[in-house]
């Protein structure tokens, strides 16, 4: 129940700064929406056994299921490279919403920038 | 051989770090790059005769027990799929080194980590390590489309990079859903899952949705013609043929081995997927530069692909891959020509261009071959895909199908004649202003006889414009190549359509895939 | 066997096209013509045996998996097209060794001839559905490009011409793959066996409906008729050949070849003959308003083509051999008047009809020529034509009941304005003083083509009875019946006689009183033309089109990203509606503790959406990053909450480093946006909510991870699972992250030159000095704080490095601390500074390393399968895995990262060079790869 709570709160937040101008806020919300995943991920694994998956120091029985642990470990590191890379593109003429053809979506426009090449 | 798959993984990396080590050394970098295709290519075709028999030839990746390693299966779609994909690395990568492309130090270590995601997405048989390596694939796609960092590249890239984020997070969450409700992601394990349960259909079904997104299937079809078409001809020509066809492959494969082709998502996947073709078809229509119609169209093309899911069966299968293979073939022939004009001519806009085939007739007939291909027109393979698509959706008895299979066909015929009427007919874009007589009925414009002043007037303006053939055969020859083996998978389809079968056999019955993957 | 060499021999006529037109130039037509007859010859070979009621056939391999062969026979159908394909063909050829001018493209016209010929040989000759279709579409391919041309002002015309009958080309697939569904098999003769099937099955008025459209674009029927008149802008041989004889004929052996199922069918019938009759009628009245001898002609085999089209709905045998015997006498005498126009065209210089005065007076022989044609067509006795209309008389006065006498009414009236325009053209060959002094004779060798049939048509009409064998055998092999076609000249005072003597008088009347009639025809006599409707519609799909595109022209993002999650949304309502019972959690999922995290993560969300500041929103970001952690610490995930603090910490990093150079605070979203927004946010939420409530925690823990908690340390040796998974049992994942990771980096590098220090650059310029100033401030404190802390870090990095395997650690962690060491040391250095650590070199060393070190399994089994060992170095041992080596690849690309975006975040730009896109993207490169670090090469082709 929680954890299904929490997942809504962040895509919630998420999907709203998806929607707004401006590759940045955008950005920040593709960081709500993976956090979001990977809360998700380790829900898949069941929240009721949740003692950290260290052999030595922990009883199997008892153990969280290290799967989606590793899954989300490799979703944060997969979702860091990509926003990096997105905040890269933002901070270099990629952010305001400048290529904003919403104003005049004729296709002339767009073809100009098609033929930009 | 099986110890070999993961060679489809490493092989292309361990060029990437290399290519990426030489640097300043291009053609170091090109000699890597080739041979690491061709070496891909060789494997693919082998693994083809190797599994044309039906059988799945599996590896336990790091040699764990099945269940807990990642299997990576090579099954006739996969081998397929591989070797048409190395063959369109190829291309393009040959394409490229022409058009300046691979200048960029940064070019072809991309391409390779790229193709190799591709190839790793293609054999894989577990979900988690689908978004992986489908990830591995995306992001040098996202540098391909922005490195340059021209304003247009910079809007496409803002679009591409959310849409395709935020479908791999819904890929995501669908995964982990998938493992919340079955406590698998192998596929194998996975077998028939989506019929047993819902929850299990559900979690399935939000990976559907990502890779139908991927694919760019209606309703989320939107970003894909104001993408691809911003890149570098090379750039798109690569993506088109590679990217969505993950999509399409990943469909097949979890829509046969997790939902059995469960009959009551028959008729909504029969409605996306004419709806899309006939989409992809008015939009292409509805540009006015050569790869933005292209571009539009491949989702019409995904739809024609797909359409074998709608009345899942080895007839609707068979037909939809050997049109999958065709359309990458044939879709790659077409952007690779139509980049060739793009690139020495500056600009892709119709409008602006006109008369290529009297300069170049070589690239107008690869053209022509090809687009004819595309929109079914014999004796290339379009005709035989279009075909074994008709005749499967009227065996099926799915009569909306095959009208529409044949009216979004003379929707692309007419696209098609929009590309060559602007770019390889009519008047040279000097004169653009004053190209084409009114062909008003019965009148009879006098310029078409032989002796006619117009006619000898016009071949003098080509002689001044030097003789044909001014473009660089390199230019020519990789579209060239493709549209010729579209040809020939017209005229000798036999071959093809015997291994498209195989493919369709292991689709409608997965369980020598399911066994050989789970190990068991 | 001979059919097949006949098609060979054919088809190498298009193959030499080019060497003997380099070699001869347009004689070239000559020996092209020659093979014509040759091929020709080869299946009168086999003619004999056709007439005595046999057929030979051919039969190759071609796609058995769809059960396509290279079918061909020959029965009297065939032979009677074949006859008209080959024999008029090689006419043609020698035609145009005269026709053409010296200085032209000889080759490409007689590799299309050639090309077409074959085509229309093969689809006459085709016993296989599918082949059928092939040929079809092949005339209609290379019509496309002999109307075509050069593709300049015949451009339009043709891509008309080739859109109408490619259109036909695909319905007739479709009706082929109908049939298929039928009688499951491609073979034609197979399939007609099984008409009555056809005929009774679902699809059966699917079919003829297909089939009648694939014949109508085809033959030029309403309302496709128009692309015919509009294809003239082809050359007149070219016109002669397809126009005339063949391309046209195209759908009426179509409609014949497929009249067994359908023959008698009232549908059939009324269609065919309405629309036929309709045509026939329509046809000729335009060819009398013509004043372009050319255009005339085109309209009227228009009007002919209607004719015969209705004669085949009558469907009767007697019917059928008329159609057969029309269509035999239209191609004689309408060729004949396409050479001879083309004739008249290149000696008088026009072909304006008004402008032929007196033209027997310079040209007799042309004249001549042109006269006995003319009459044929007008069907005066003793020509074939008037056979042949007699008999269609009789024909269409089978029909039953009063229907009889009302289509033999319209066919007397279009045959008798088909005399007037007959006769316009005789009165402008003969009529009036002689207009044209300065003309002569042309050479007889550019008369014979012409002379052949203009004279075969008399002689035909006069012994019309030998051509009985061939019309009978027609018949019987179209309707698969026995009968005997009894043609005559005289039949006696029959209606049919009293017919043609009406349509005599009319024609006559008409063209005496050709002065009022042709100023009542000299208007458009509908408000609009076949093109213009056909350039409306195609305007109208355009318009469509760039309806259906403008949705997704855009350059905005939200209405590109709202599809996934409406698609998503979707899902989430069909599975609110279908979930059903759901298994209950098999133990308590909730902890009380969970929920204060859950209500900061909230308020931290809050925060994040509504603050406008730029920096403001990151802290906030980095909050709700380090709760989510500590949310990993209370599941039992230590490496991830590890992780994920880290991540937190170097996204937070980077962020800065960008923001430096943007505007402090967001645009305000405009107020029509903030709801929309709002609604599908929290429809999207409530959807995951409900998803992870319903799809997750309802199962026993699975096998997968049993295994792995059990067995996982006597498989890799290490106690931390999590770890071990990452390099051990899925190291393939993390592979493929170091690579997301490694390209990220290449990116880095590729997009942002480090040409110039970043606060030049443009965007910063707009950055508050405030800011300059803190972070002057910051980097002071940083300096200090580095000098003491990167030794500590980089030690704490190796140690979590080495001992990732058991405890909490690893690769990842240990390089994300590393990357923490480097951020501390070049940030305080500020712009222009660069890392003593170079990005690339980092970057494919540690893909090669994990490549390696995955190699290393291929020793024992598998790639990537870790191999023990024990390290030992004096007393001191250690147990050690190959993922150890693994684990330092990793590390090295990690760290590779954070140098690349501390550097070229801080430092680097965009090189806007590439915004002059509309030179060549090499010399773009070129321009953009002006490095002064020399990192970049610069080759030239």
């Amino acid at each position: 129940m929680s954890a299904a709570v929490l997942v809504a709160v962040l895509v919630a937040g998420g999907v709203y700064l998806l929607l707004q101008r401006g590759l940045v806020r955008v950005t920040f919300g593709f960081v709500l929406l993976g956090h979001a995943a990977n809360v998700l991920l380790l829900a898949a694994g069941g929240m009721s056994r949740r003692e950290p998956p260290l052999l030595s120091t922990t009883d199997p029985a008892v153990a969280a299921d290290p799967l989606p642990q590793a899954f989300a470990l490799t979703a944060i590191v997969i979702t860091f490279g990509v926003s990096v890379y997105l905040l890269a593109v933002a901070g270099n003429g990629g952010d305001d919403d400048a290529a904003d053809a919403e104003a005049d979506p004729s296709p002339a426009r767009m073809t100009e920038q098609g033929v930009e090449l | 051989m099986n110890d070999l798959i993961p060679f489809l993984l490493w092989l292309p990396l361990l060029g990437a770090a290399l290519t990426l080590a030489a640097g300043e050394r291009v053609r170091l970098q090109r000699a890597i790059s080739f041979t690491v295709s061709a070496l891909v290519l060789a494997y693919g075709i082998t693994m083809l005769t190797l599994t044309s028999d039906g059988s799945v030839v599996v590896e336990q990746v790091a040699g764990w027990p099945g269940g807990i390693a990642i299997p990576f299966a090579v099954d006739t779609l996969s081998a397929l799929m591989i070797t048409v994909a190395a063959l369109l690395v190829l291309a393009s990568t040959a394409f490229a080194v022409f058009t300046g492309d691979d200048e960029d130090r940064y070019f072809l270590p991309l391409v390779l980590v790229l193709s190799g995601g591709v190839y790793g997405a293609f054999v894989t048989a577990d979900l988690f390590n689908l978004f992986v390596m489908i990830e591995v694939a995306l992001i040098p796609s996202y540098v391909l489309i922005t490195r340059r960092g021209s304003a247009s590249e910079m809007g496409a890239g803002r679009i591409y990079l959310t849409v395709n984020l935020l479908v791999s997070t819904v890929l995501l969450a669908g995964v982990g859903l998938v493992y919340g409700t079955t406590g698998t992601v192998n596929l194998g394990e996975l077998a028939g899952a989506a019929t047993e349960s819902v929850g299990a259909a559900l979690a399935g079904g939000v990976v559907l949705v990502a890779l139908g997104a991927k694919a760019a299937l209606v309703p989320v079809h939107s970003w894909l013609p104001r993408t691809y078409p911003f890149a570098s001809v090379a750039t798109t020509a690569l993506l088109s043929g590679l990217l969505t066809k993950i999509g399409v492959y990943g469909i097949f494969r979890v829509y046969a081995v997790m939902f059995s082709g469960d009959e009551r998502l028959q008729t909504p996947w029969l409605v996306i997927l004419l709806v899309t073709m006939v989409v992809g078809g008015l939009g292409a229509l509805g540009e006015s530069a050569m790869r933005p119609i292209l571009v539009f169209g491949m989702s019409s093309q995904v739809g024609y692909v797909l359409l074998g899911i709608g009345f899942f069966g080895e007839l609707g299968l068979q037909a939809g891959i050997f049109y999958l293979v065709h359309n990458i073939i044939a879709k790659g022939a077409l952007f690779l020509t139509c980049g060739a004009v793009e690139h020495e001519e500056g600009t892709g806009e119709l409008s602006r261009l006109g008369g290529v085939a009297r300069r170049e007739p070589l690239l107008a007939l690869a053209f022509i071959a090809a687009a004819l291909s595309l929109v079914g027109i014999p004796p290339f393979s379009g005709f035989v895909a279009k075909f074994s698509v008709a005749r499967a959706a009227a065996i099926e008895g799915e009569w909306i199908a095959v009208a529409l299979v044949v009216a979004v066909s003379l929707l692309t015929l007419l696209a098609m004649m929009k590309i060559w009427n602007g770019v390889f007919w009519g008047a040279d874009p000097d004169e653009a202003d004053h190209s084409f007589a009114p062909g008003a009925s019965g009148a009879v414009p006098d310029h078409t006889d032989p002796m006619s002043s117009t006619l000898l007037r016009r071949a003098k303006v080509a002689i001044t414009e030097g003789p044909p053939g001014g473009m660089p055969r390199g230019l020519i020859l990789p579209g060239l190549a493709l549209a010729v083996l579209s040809l020939v998978l017209g005229l000798g389809a036999d071959v093809l359509l015997g291994l498209t079968g195989t493919a369709a056999q292991g689709l409608v019955d997965p369980s020598a895939y399911v066994i050989a993957v789970t190990d068991r | 066997m001979a059919l097949a060499i006949a098609l060979l021999v054919l088809a190498s006529t298009a193959v030499l096209a080019h060497p003997l037109s380099n070699r001869l130039g347009r004689d070239a037509g000559y020996p092209l013509g020659a093979l014509f007859l040759v091929s020709l010859g080869l299946i009168a070979f086999d003619a004999p045996t056709v007439l005595d009621g046999g057929a030979v056939e051919f039969e190759r391999q071609w796609i058995p998996a769809l059960d396509v062969a290279f079918r061909l026979h020959l029965d009297g159908l065939s032979l009677l097209f074949a006859i008209l394909v080959l024999g008029v063909g090689a006419l043609i050829m020698s035609y145009c060794a005269r026709y053409l001018s010296v200085e032209y493209d000889h080759g490409r016209l007689y590799l299309l001839l050639g090309a077409f010929a074959t085509a229309m040989l093969g689809l006459v000759l085709a016993a296989d559905m599918v082949l059928l279709f092939v040929f079809f579409e092949l005339t209609t391919l290379a019509s496309f490009f002999l109307i075509g041309g050069q593709g300049l002002g015949s451009a339009k015309p043709a891509t008309r011409a080739f859109v109408i009958t490619a259109t036909g080309g695909l319905s007739l697939l479709a009706a082929v793959a109908l049939i298929v569904s039928v009688v499951g098999t491609t073979d034609l003769t197979e399939a007609l066996e099984r008409s009555e099937e056809i005929a009774a099955s679902p699809q059966g008025p699917w079919i003829a409906g297909l089939l009648i459209l694939a014949a109508f674009t085809k033959s030029a029927q309403l309302p496709f008729h128009f692309w015919l008149p509009d294809a003239m802008v082809a050359l007149t041989p070219v016109s002669a050949y397809l126009h005339a004889a063949t391309l046209v004929k195209a759908g009426i052996y179509v409609l014949l070849r497929f009249s067994p199922p359908f023959a008698g069918m009232p549908g059939w019938t009324i269609v065919l003959v309405s629309v036929g009759l309709a045509t026939s009628l329509v046809g000729a009245v335009f060819a009398l308003q013509q004043h372009d001898l050319k255009a005339l002609l085109a309209y009227s085999t228009v009007s002919q083509l209607g004719w015969i089209v209705a004669l085949i709905g009558v469907g009767t045998t007697a019917a059928l051999a008329v159609a057969a015997l029309h269509t035999f006498a239209h191609a004689l005498f309408k060729a004949t008047l396409f050479m001879l126009v083309g004739i008249i065209d290149r000696e008088a210089g026009s072909r304006d009809i008004r402008e032929l005065q007196g033209l027997y007076k310079v040209m007799p022989v042309t004249a001549t020529l042109t006269a006995l044609a003319a009459l044929s067509m007008a069907g005066m006795p003793p020509f074939l034509g008037f056979v042949s209309k007699e008999e269609a008389y009789s024909a269409f006065l089978e029909l039953p009941g009063p229907w009889g006498w009302v289509v033999a009414g319209i066919a007397v009236v279009s045959a008798a304005v088909t005399f007037a325009y007959s006769f316009r053209i005789l009165h402008g060959a003969f009529g009036g003083g002689k207009a044209q002094a300065s003309l002569y004779e042309p050479h007889w060798s550019f008369l014979l083509p012409a002379a052949v049939p203009a004279v075969a048509g008399l002689v035909f009409g006069l012994a019309v009875g030998s051509l009985n064998p061939l019309v009978s055998r027609t018949v019987q092999d179209t309707l698969m019946v026995e009968t005997d076609a009894d043609l005559a000249l005289w039949h006696g005072f029959e209606p049919a006689l009293y017919l043609s003597m009406v349509t005599i008088a009319l024609g006559v009347t008409l063209f005496l009183l050709r002065a009022p009639v042709g100023r009542a025809l000299d208007r458009p006599l509908l408000p609009f033309t076949g093109v213009q409707v056909y350039e409306a519609s195609y305007a109208g799909v355009q318009r469509l089109g760039d309806l259906v595109g403008r949705s997704t022209r855009s350059g905005a993002l939200a209405p590109h990203l709202v599809w996934p999650v409406l698609s998503v949304g979707a899902l989430a309502v069909v599975g609110v509606l279908f979930v059903g019972e759901l298994p209950v959690p098999v133990a308590p999922l909730t902890r009380t503790g969970d929920w204060l995290v859950v209500a900061l993560v909230a308020v931290g969300v809050l925060g994040t959406v509504v603050t406008r500041n730029r920096l403001g929103a990151v802290s906030m970001l980095g909050v709700v990053g380090f709760l989510v952690a500590v949310w990993f610490l209370i599941s039992g995930g230590v490496d991830l909450a590890l992780t994920q603090t880290l991540v937190e910490v170097l996204t937070v990093v980077v962020a800065v480093l960008v923001l430096r150079r943007l505007p402090r605070r967001f645009a305000p979203a405009p107020r029509r946006r903030v709801v929309p927004a709002a609604a599908l946010a929290v429809g999207a939420g409530l959807a995951a909510g409900l998803a992870v409530l319903a799809l997750t925690g309802r199962r026993e823990p699975s096998p997968a991870s049993e295994v792995l908690l059990n067995q996982g340390e006597e498989l890799t040796g290490g106690t931390n699972v999590v770890n071990t998974i990452l390099v051990d049992f899925r190291g393939l994942d993390t592979f493929g992250e170091i690579l997301v990771l490694a390209v990220a980096a290449i990116g880095l590098l590729a997009l942002l030159r480090r040409d110039a220090p970043a606060d030049a650059s443009s965007p910063d310029a707009t950055a508050p000095d405030a800011v300059a100033d803190t972070a002057a401030g910051d980097r002071t404190i940083l300096a200090v704080a580095s000098r003491v802390l990167v030794p500590v870090i980089v030690v704490i990095s190796v140690l979590l490095l080495w001992r990732g395997h058991n405890e909490p650690g690893g690769g990842f962690i240990a390089a994300l601390v590393g990357g923490l060491g480097v951020a501390l040391v070049q940030i305080p250095r500020g712009a222009g500074a660069r890392s003593r650590l170079k990005a690339v070199p980092l970057l494919s060393a540690g893909i090669t390393i994990a490549v390696l070190a995955g190699l290393l399994g291929l020793l024992r089994d598998s790639f990537l399968q870790p191999l023990k060992g024990d390290l030992v170095i004096g007393s001191f041992s250690q147990s050690f895995t190959t993922s150890l080596i693994f684990d330092i690849g990793v590390y090295l690309v990690v760290v590779g990262l954070v140098v690349a975006a501390v550097d070229r975040l801080a430092n680097g730009r965009v090189v806007a060079a590439a915004e002059a896109t509309q030179v060549p993207p090499s010399a773009a490169d070129l321009a953009s790869m002006e490095e002064p670090t020399g990192e970049r090469a610069v080759v030239r082709r």
